[in-house]
């Protein structure tokens, strides 16, 4: 056991000591710490995150449906470093707190979960999802598949666990490797003389997966470059011009866009 | 346990009359799905096959439940009004399928069929904590990590209070009518109450008054007592389902026996 002498109590006691809150985050509670409301713009679609691997999933397929249809959004920046997801305004579109979230101003509905704001756009402008019933069905297996592969990957597992933890604990890293590298190669079978994850056409299945595994597949400790169709799949979507914007759209770094309100915010 | 995917022997599968061919289990994320049956059953007459996958035995990595879920999880399913049969994995996407194909348990209004796959998409992604990580380390790893216990009770109990202060002011998480949202939430909490011993009162379950509520709201329907037996763990647990009818004989061995 670790520690040694741990041993599990009858009842679980928060303990700010070992879990530290960080403006709101690590808490066992829910809902707003502050009130505030949130920006909004003229378009139709309000976008509110930022451009890490889940948010830019969003921001991503807005670029793609711009190149598509011109379609414009409104993308604010949320600081979850400095509990901007614990505003009153953030809960209200998003109770779990979580990035991203968005609003569609013409019906007045709040979306939350990558997944379903995915399958909400696809829908709400008829791309990126296919039409045929038996494609169609296989894309939302895939698109649920990475929402429940994610944490094991990501804040549930092996992101948080090598890197992030305050100790390497063999056994964690180990189960939560085991089942990125199971889920890779799930994957990686999947793209087997195949273009996209559903087949001929991009769609929102690929948008989905794409920024997780683009980073899994650059780590020498997962052997990611043995991933032979990932790899390629990765590149192939990853040189895509709108790809690269929707990266920037609420992102880090110098070419970052803080707010992104038209295709002209990039220039 | 193994870093890599795909069949570890040649197996086929065995196949129904119904519409509907379900592989699974028992378990949180198989009873969703029979849950869901077991209400159009009710609603609807819909009836379908359920066959047992046993994932102590790997039947899950059999060539042909590979070729229906080449993630190898349960549930899985196919629909033979296809030809050929369409597959679909992932709970979610079978709920949403099911429901979509029986034109049932999804909100009509816009709104409320937004929030209906926001919610179901939140189990998506929540479930790996409160079962990969709590329920894992908390009742299955072989070692006790006290800072992966405390980090994913944090997080559990969170997920908690998400849910208890949505059905303050809801019904159900989509409103007043049940969706498939409650049916993909309800068994992971339920997991919690009864299945992960001492976790009730270890995350102080009870404290949490309106989603205690909805729990019992939803567990009095005939529906999904009944979902619960399919494939089941529980209580008078019927292996296979294909009919309405291989409940009662069930019940009525039981009750024969009772009166013995």
């Amino acid at each position: 056991n670790y520690p040694e002498t741990y041993s599990i109590p009858d009842v679980w006691k928060y303990n700010e000591d070992t879990m530290k809150p960080i403006h709101g985050s690590n808490l066992p509670t829910s809902g707003a710490l502050s009130e505030k409301d949130l920006p909004k713009g003229d378009h139709e679609i309000q976008l509110y995150g930022l451009a890490t691997p889940n948010g830019a999933k969003v921001s991503i397929m807005l670029e793609e449906i711009n190149e598509l249809k011109g379609i414009e959004y409104d993308a604010y920046f949320i600081n979850i470093m400095g509990g901007d997801q614990f505003t009153s305004g953030f809960v209200a579109v998003n109770p779990n707190s979580k990035i991203p979230a968005i609003y569609d101003t013409s019906n007045g509905a709040r979306v939350f979960e990558s997944g379903a704001i995915l399958m909400y756009l696809a829908e709400k402008y008829d791309a990126f999802l296919p039409k045929d019933p038996v494609a169609k069905a296989e894309c939302i297996s895939w698109v649920f598949f990475q929402v429940g592969a994610g944490p094991y990957y990501g804040g549930g597992g092996l992101s948080h666990f090598k890197g992030r933890a305050p100790m390497n604990w063999e056994y964690a890293i180990d189960r939560y490797t085991i089942e990125t590298k199971r889920l890779l190669d799930v994957l990686n079978k999947a793209l087997e003389s195949k273009e996209y994850l559903c087949g001929d056409e991009i769609t929102i299945a690929d948008f989905m997966h794409w920024n997780w595994t683009k980073r899994l597949i650059e780590q020498e400790f997962l052997d990611g470059s043995s991933y032979t169709n990932l790899v390629k799949w990765v590149k192939k979507i990853g040189d895509r011009p709108a790809v690269i914007r929707g990266q920037r759209v609420l992102g880090f770094g110098d070419n970052g866009l803080k707010e992104r309100h038209s295709r002209a915010d990039f220039d | 346990t193994r870093p890599t995917a795909g069949a570890r022997h040649e197996k086929a599968l065995p196949k129904g009359d119904h519409d509907i061919q379900l592989y699974s289990l028992g378990t949180p994320n198989g009873i969703k799905i029979t849950i869901l049956l077991e209400e159009l059953n009710d609603l609807k007459g819909v009836e379908y096959d359920a066959w047992k996958i046993s994932i102590f035995d790997l039947e899950q990595f059999g060539s042909e439940f590979v070729q229906i879920n080449p993630n190898s999880k349960i549930p899985a399913m196919l629909d033979t009004s296809f030809d050929p049969p369409l597959r679909v994995f992932e709970s979610g996407s079978i709920l949403k399928y099911l429901a979509e194909k029986y034109d049932a348990f999804i909100p009509a209004d816009v709104r409320a069929k937004v929030e209906c796959y926001n919610w179901l998409m939140w189990q998506m992604g929540s479930a790996p904590y409160l079962g990969g990580g709590f329920g894992h380390f908390y009742s299955y790893a072989p070692v006790q990590i006290k800072y992966a216990i405390d980090r994913f009770s944090m997080e559990s109990k969170r997920q908690f209070d998400v849910l208890d202060k949505h059905l303050a002011t809801n019904k159900y998480m989509c409103g007043d009518e049940i969706s498939i949202a409650d049916f993909a939430i309800w068994p992971w909490i339920l997991c919690v109450q009864k299945f992960y011993k001492g976790a009730d009162k270890f995350l102080k379950l009870e404290e949490y008054k309106n989603l205690a509520k909805w729990m019992a709201l939803i567990g009095e329907r005939p529906a999904v007592q009944r979902g619960m037996r399919v494939n089941g763990f529980v209580e008078n647990s019927i292996a296979e389902r294909h009919s309405r009818a291989d409940f009662d004989a069930v019940d009525t061995a039981t009750t024969e026996g009772d009166e013995k």
